[in-house]
């Protein structure tokens, strides 16, 4: 199985729309796993691939919006059903970062574009956060005199200069600066700089 | 001598004879009381038991009836001439027997007798004058004369004597008899009057009977309306969870018919998943129509029905009903009901607003606790006489004891859009069910209970 092959996951405390909704998703050939509660989907081992979840606003026990506070450091996108035109909660919904907020009854052709849209933004999510892990497990590699180093780069300092704030020698100070560009996998400057802001180091 | 002894027997004869009628008249007044005693009621038998009226009350009927009644003039005159009639024949028949009839006077006492007793005291006592100058004048030596001998004097004087008291003896009976007959008559048309009176009295009586039978449906007419009224509120305030409910099975029916297209679609339509499809849609519009059924039941006009129902799932059928509610407002629920409790005879849909209505107040209680410390309790539990008791406690601030005693008024409310009529129409279904609705304070809130008699049908109301 391609390891990155979406999947949809359901979360809807009516046995009827979980069985509909897998049924809609099983004839467009997509991965769907669905959940009756939100205690049992926190309990379920996601798989690591690009996913979208469909949550009932209204659940027994832990309430949709209440599981996506708790998921929100996981990043996985929402997408909202109904069975209320709810303006307060759908606002709230959205303001927390959900995709889509749709009202029971809603066509196919919606719910499954707002997936698309979902599965997109997951992908891309996943892509930044590999690219973050990558770039943080550089940065764990450089010494403590190389991140002062790479601090003082980024700042756009000249070697002469880093080498009168550190009270070393400009050749040292040119090692240190190789062996940077040499751990980050930077090519240049330029690159050194985008990927300090990307992995959010606090230099 | 002959006739003396013979006038004496006639005498015993004679009062006899007045004995005999005494008695047929009072066994003749004794049937007068006993039919009395059949048409009148206990206490007008009570008063009657002195059954007759006393002998100077009868005497007192006959001088009315003789003095105030309308005395026949004829009648008066006739008595009088048939006085004369019989001593005439008594003449008559004793002359014509000659020597055959050995006692002269025996006509002559039944002339009496007769007379006396349909002409009543003066014209037996004429009578007894005529048919002793009669005697005297054709019997008595010396014929053909009005002169007595000395020797027949006593004989004749015992004829009189007797003739005398057997006019008064009948006489007596005779006003003995008419008083009878009029106490009779009297008797029957008081009994017939009476009658009359206790039919006016039923007619009446039958028509406020009917007059309050309508008022009686009128009223209830009017209860079930403004129940059904409370209903319709109470439902308006559930709209959102009717909608909730309603558009669950909806959104399944579009997405089951989408994926049912999509299964359809394309080169090898696959039919087995597009039939399961179709029959997933079957099966929740039937699931929609039943809560468009269970909401009608509850804003249409009651019929009233009981049934033989469990009360769980009464309890279980209006928390459906409340849960988008008590989730909308923070509300945790916990149902802690009897395992297979008694059936209860009721009517469901009133049993549903009964608790409906109590489980809407306790949610409304609680809005001004925090959100963390609202909690509402449902307990059905079997209690030791055989009742049902149901239980709806909320963890409010309770009942401000300037309104407890007042909550069950009609129209008295604490709301600022309610009615103020829900708890008193719940009050009034609890009791024609036989049952109790109270209140009581809870540990942090209120607990309303109520009771349902199981072991016995429930009263109807």
């Amino acid at each position: 199985m391609d390891s990155e092959e979406p999947i949809v996951f359901v979360i809807d405390d009516d046995a009827s729309m979980r069985e509909a909704l897998s049924r809609l998703f099983r004839s467009i050939g997509m991965r769907a796993s669905v959940f009756s509660s939100a205690e049992e989907f926190l309990a379920f081992k996601r798989p690591d691939v690009p996913a979208a979840l469909v949550l009932d606003v209204r659940l027994p026990g832990l309430s949709g919006l209440e599981l996506q506070r708790q998921l929100n450091g996981s990043g996985i996108p929402i997408i909202y059903i109904t069975g209320h035109g709810d303006i307060p909660m759908s606002v709230e919904a959205m303001k927390a970062g959900a995709v889509e907020f749709l009202t029971k009854p809603f066509r196919d052709q919606v719910l499954l574009e707002a997936i698309s849209v979902a599965i997109k933004r997951d992908r891309e999510n996943r892509k930044d956060r590999a690219e973050l892990a990558e770039c943080q497990s550089r940065y764990c590699l450089l010494t403590q005199r190389e991140r002062e180093v790479m601090k003082h780069v980024v700042e756009g300092l000249l070697n002469k200069q880093i080498a009168a704030k550190l009270g070393t020698s400009e050749f040292t100070v040119k090692i240190h600066r190789k062996a940077v560009m040499q751990k980050m996998k930077a090519g240049s400057v330029p690159e050194l700089v985008r990927l300090s802001q990307k992995c959010g180091c606090h230099l | 001598m002959n006739v003396a002894r013979i006038g004496i027997g006639q005498y015993i004869v004679g009062v006899a004879l007045s004995a005999g009628f005494r008695e047929r008249a009072l066994s003749a007044s004794g049937g007068v009381v006993g039919r009395l005693a059949r048409t009148k009621s206990r206490s007008e038998l009570s008063n009657s038991q002195g059954g007759l009226p006393g002998w100077n009350e009868r005497f007192k009927i006959c001088f009315m009836f003789t003095s105030s009644g309308k005395p026949v003039y004829s009648q008066f005159f006739s008595s009088y001439f048939a006085a004369v009639i019989a001593v005439w024949l008594a003449v008559l028949i004793t002359l014509c027997l000659g020597s055959a009839l050995k006692d002269k006077v025996t006509f002559f006492f039944c002339a009496v007798m007769v007379s006396s007793w349909y002409g009543g005291l003066w014209p037996g006592l004429l009578t007894a004058f005529l048919s002793w100058l009669a005697l005297d004048y054709y019997f008595i030596t010396p014929l053909f004369s009005l002169g007595i001998s000395t020797e027949d004097l006593p004989d004749v004087l015992a004829f009189g004597a007797t003739a005398v008291f057997i006019s008064w003896f009948n006489n007596d009976q005779r006003k003995i008899k008419s008083s009878l007959r009029q106490a009779r008559d009297e008797l029957d048309a008081k009994v017939r009057e009476r009658t009359a009176d206790l039919n006016r009295t039923n007619l009446r009586l039958q028509s406020e009977i009917a007059e309050r039978q309508a008022a009686e449906e009128n009223l209830l007419q009017a209860q079930n309306e403004l129940a059904r009224i409370a209903r319709i509120t109470t439902m308006g305030e559930l709209a959102a969870s009717i909608a909730h409910e309603l558009n669950q099975p909806l959104g399944s029916i579009v997405v089951n018919g989408d994926a049912c297209l999509r299964w359809l679609a394309g080169a090898s339509p696959n039919l087995d998943e597009a039939r399961q499809a179709v029959e997933a849609i079957i099966r929740d519009g039937t699931r929609a129509s039943e809560v468009l059924v269970r909401t009608r039941k509850l804003v249409r006009p009651g019929k009233g029905t009981r049934e033989r129902l469990d009360i769980n799932s009464v309890v279980q059928e209006v928390v459906a009903w409340s849960n988008d509610k008590l989730q909308r407002s923070g509300v945790s629920l916990l149902l802690k009901l009897q395992d297979n409790p008694p059936p209860v005879t009721a009517d469901r849909v009133q049993l549903q607003q009964v608790i409906l209505n109590l489980v809407m107040n306790a949610i409304e209680a609680m809005l001004e606790v925090s959100e963390s410390s609202r909690v509402l309790w449902v307990r059905t539990e079997k209690q030791f006489l055989g009742d049902l008791l149901v239980q709806v406690t909320d963890s409010g601030a309770g009942i401000d004891p300037k309104h407890s005693g007042r909550i069950f008024e009609p129209f008295y409310t604490t709301k600022a859009n309610g009615i103020g009529m829900g708890l008193t129409i719940s009050r009034s279904i609890i009791e024609a069910h036989g049952g109790r609705l109270w209140v009581a304070k809870a540990e942090r809130g209120s607990t309303f209970c109520f009771t349902l008699p199981t072991n016995r049908e429930g009263r109807r109301g």
